[in-house]
């Protein structure tokens, strides 16, 4: 699963250890997210939209 | 407190306690590392209390849970394999039968320890740990009070008697090389 939190995350001038503290996980959960290694749980996807502005539907891009 | 401030004090105890554990050896003293487990764990997890960051997330879980599984799969293989083999072999060596009917049933606590916890997070929400540490706690006594009383019970083992070892019951092992007085 696809995702625009680095893009994003970027734009807000956020780092990847900011980002980690304000929604509660570890540095590297971020890290993985990023590289599309990790499907996060429906709370922590909403979390990470809610702190980069967007929406689940924009962050995440869903692969058939 | 900092994670790396917290992972230096969990590793001074890890070595104090194998000092502690190595003592016990030495001074045949069962009770000591039994004690500096249980104030170690104690002091850790007051100490893991107040470390500020976060120590592990929702990937450390399920990572963990996947790990978990595979490695409770390895174990029953190896261990009901080893059993077996173990048993099999139990003319060859007094230990051999001993040796299997620890792997056997160490595996068998560890299937219903599984069986028993994941029977309740099926039911219950995964926050709901009290009642869970409650029911896990209860069935370590259980399993302690058992052991307990097949090792101290005198069945099976050797008895000192008019200076002689005799056997009570059917001990797995030979008779002690210590004298008989």
């Amino acid at each position: 699963m696809h995702n625009h939190i680095k893009e994003l995350r970027i734009k807000l001038n956020i780092t990847q250890d900011q980002l980690a503290q304000r929604v509660n996980v570890r540095r590297e959960t971020i890290v993985f997210l990023e590289q599309g290694k990790y499907n996060p749980s429906l709370k922590l996807a909403y979390l990470v939209a809610k702190e980069l502005g967007t929406s689940l539907d924009k962050l995440f891009l869903f692969e058939d | 407190m900092k994670l790396k401030h917290y992972q230096t004090i969990k590793l001074a105890a890890v070595i104090i306690l194998a000092m502690a554990v190595s003592q016990s050896i030495l001074f045949k003293n069962i009770f000591l590392p039994i004690i500096f487990m249980l104030a170690t764990a104690l002091i850790l997890m007051l100490l893991r209390r107040r470390v500020k960051e976060v120590m592990a997330d929702e990937r450390d879980y399920q990572t963990g849970g996947q790990a978990a599984l595979l490695a409770i799969q390895i174990y029953g293989w190896g261990a009901t394999i080893g059993m077996l083999v173990l048993y099999g072999l139990r003319d060859y060596n007094l230990y051999y039968e001993s040796i299997g009917l620890t792997l056997a049933y160490s595996c068998c606590f560890l299937f219903l320890l599984y069986g028993v916890i994941f029977r309740y997070y099926q039911k219950h929400k995964f926050a709901d740990k009290k009642i869970l540490y409650i029911i896990i706690l209860f069935i370590l006594f259980l399993g302690m009070a058992a052991f307990s009383l097949r090792l101290f019970s005198g069945e099976d083992d050797w008895q000192c008697q008019n200076g002689q070892w005799i056997p009570h019951g059917h001990p797995d092992f030979p008779a002690p090389t210590v004298p008989c007085k």
